[in-house]
């Protein structure tokens, strides 16, 4: 068993969140690590979906995903992590708004897939390959463009895609 | 039919934009174009209003004198006179060249020159601005800037070259800076 540890999660403009992560290639005992660190924190934050290692400033090509109980969610793989996620195929593209931890003023429309076919390493070092839509994709595209150090800023649909969360009245 | 360009601010309160468009309705003028925001707690209005043919700026400028009493806001009228080259084709005057639309995004530790270093980077490679936003995030001890830009950048084999680039320039301002094109599915 493995100890609890919620690590501090990132806010812009940490260069951790611009700069593209390094692949982690075979699951060993730091990634195991890495892989509990980011569920445990995912779990700290009940509004948090996923998350992925920069934003708790490891540099390394991991994210965890579970969107169990959200209104939007379809497909749902429970609490999941995924090293050297690739995705496979994507379909369907809709927008939708989405906002980030590592992000916390501001929320934005994003164009996503609504389907997607996501292939990578699990914690056992196996691949497996994961057919998710809806909710569940947008989360794993949203933790797999921090990977290669972008954020929802990065692709928002214009000047009028971003939306403070502060509201005035 | 006269049209004009109308501003106006100050600290936001409901009901500025039904106060000073029923006086523009009074004098039987039309809003066409608009953008209307709230920064920083002051709402901005900014819009082209056509009007009757006797309609004058002083007249407008009387109309609204009440309201910007009322809500305590700055408001400037100018009449619009020469027809923008392009803007019935879309708001794009830069003439019969080819543009294409793009999207810069923008974010970094605030600083000052970043909406300079990158719109100057952008004219001078041919580009226009179309749409912008920032937003000042982040409070007192970590300020971050965000700006979205809509442009576009001449187009063909120049387009790439021009967002080459505002990248440059984002790079030597240590913000980061995405410039994609805008993709338009046909229905």
């Amino acid at each position: 068993m493995l100890p609890m540890s919620v690590r501090p999660v990132l806010v812009l403009p940490h260069p951790v969140l611009v700069t593209p992560a390094a692949p982690v290639g075979s699951v060993d005992g730091a990634a195991r690590r890495l892989a509990q660190d980011l569920l445990d924190t995912m779990r700290a934050s009940p509004a948090c979906v996923g998350l992925a290692a920069p934003q708790i400033g490891e540099p390394r090509r991991a994210l965890a995903v579970d969107v169990t109980g959200h209104g939007k969610a379809r497909s749902c793989h429970g609490p999941f992590v995924l090293f050297d996620p690739e995705i496979v195929s994507s379909a369907a593209p809709e927008t939708a708004r989405e906002g980030c931890m590592s992000v916390p003023d501001l929320t934005g429309d994003v164009h996503r897939a609504s389907r997607l076919v996501v292939a990578g390493l699990g914690p056992d070092g196996r691949r497996v390959e994961l057919e998710v839509d809806a909710f569940e994709a947008r989360a794993v595209q949203h933790e797999i463009d921090h990977l290669d150090g972008l954020v929802f800023l990065d692709r928002v649909a214009g000047p009028h895609g971003v939306f403070p969360r502060k509201v005035y009245r | 039919m006269p049209r004009f360009a109308l501003s106006a601010l100050g600290v936001d309160q409901p009901g500025i934009v039904a106060a000073v468009s029923g006086a523009l309705m009074e004098l039987g003028c039309n809003l066409e174009d608009s953008t209307m925001s709230i920064l920083q707690g002051h709402f901005a209005i900014l819009l082209v209003v056509s009007a009757g043919p006797s309609v004058t700026v002083a007249e407008l400028q009387a109309a609204l004198e009440p309201e910007a009493d009322l809500f305590d806001l700055i408001v400037s009228v100018r009449a619009l006179h020469d027809p923008v080259p392009g803007a019935e084709a879309g708001g794009d005057p830069q003439g019969s060249q080819l543009f294409e639309p793009w999207t810069i995004s923008v974010h970094g530790a605030d600083r000052t020159g970043i909406v300079h270093g990158i719109t100057a980077a952008l004219a001078e490679a041919g580009g226009n601005v179309v749409d912008l936003a920032t937003h000042l995030v982040g409070g007192a001890d970590a300020p971050m800037y965000v700006m979205t830009l809509r442009v576009t950048l001449p187009g063909g084999i120049e387009a790439p070259a021009a967002a080459a680039r505002i990248r440059a320039a984002g790079d030597a301002l240590g913000v980061h800076c995405t410039v994609h094109p805008d993709e338009a599915d046909t229905l």
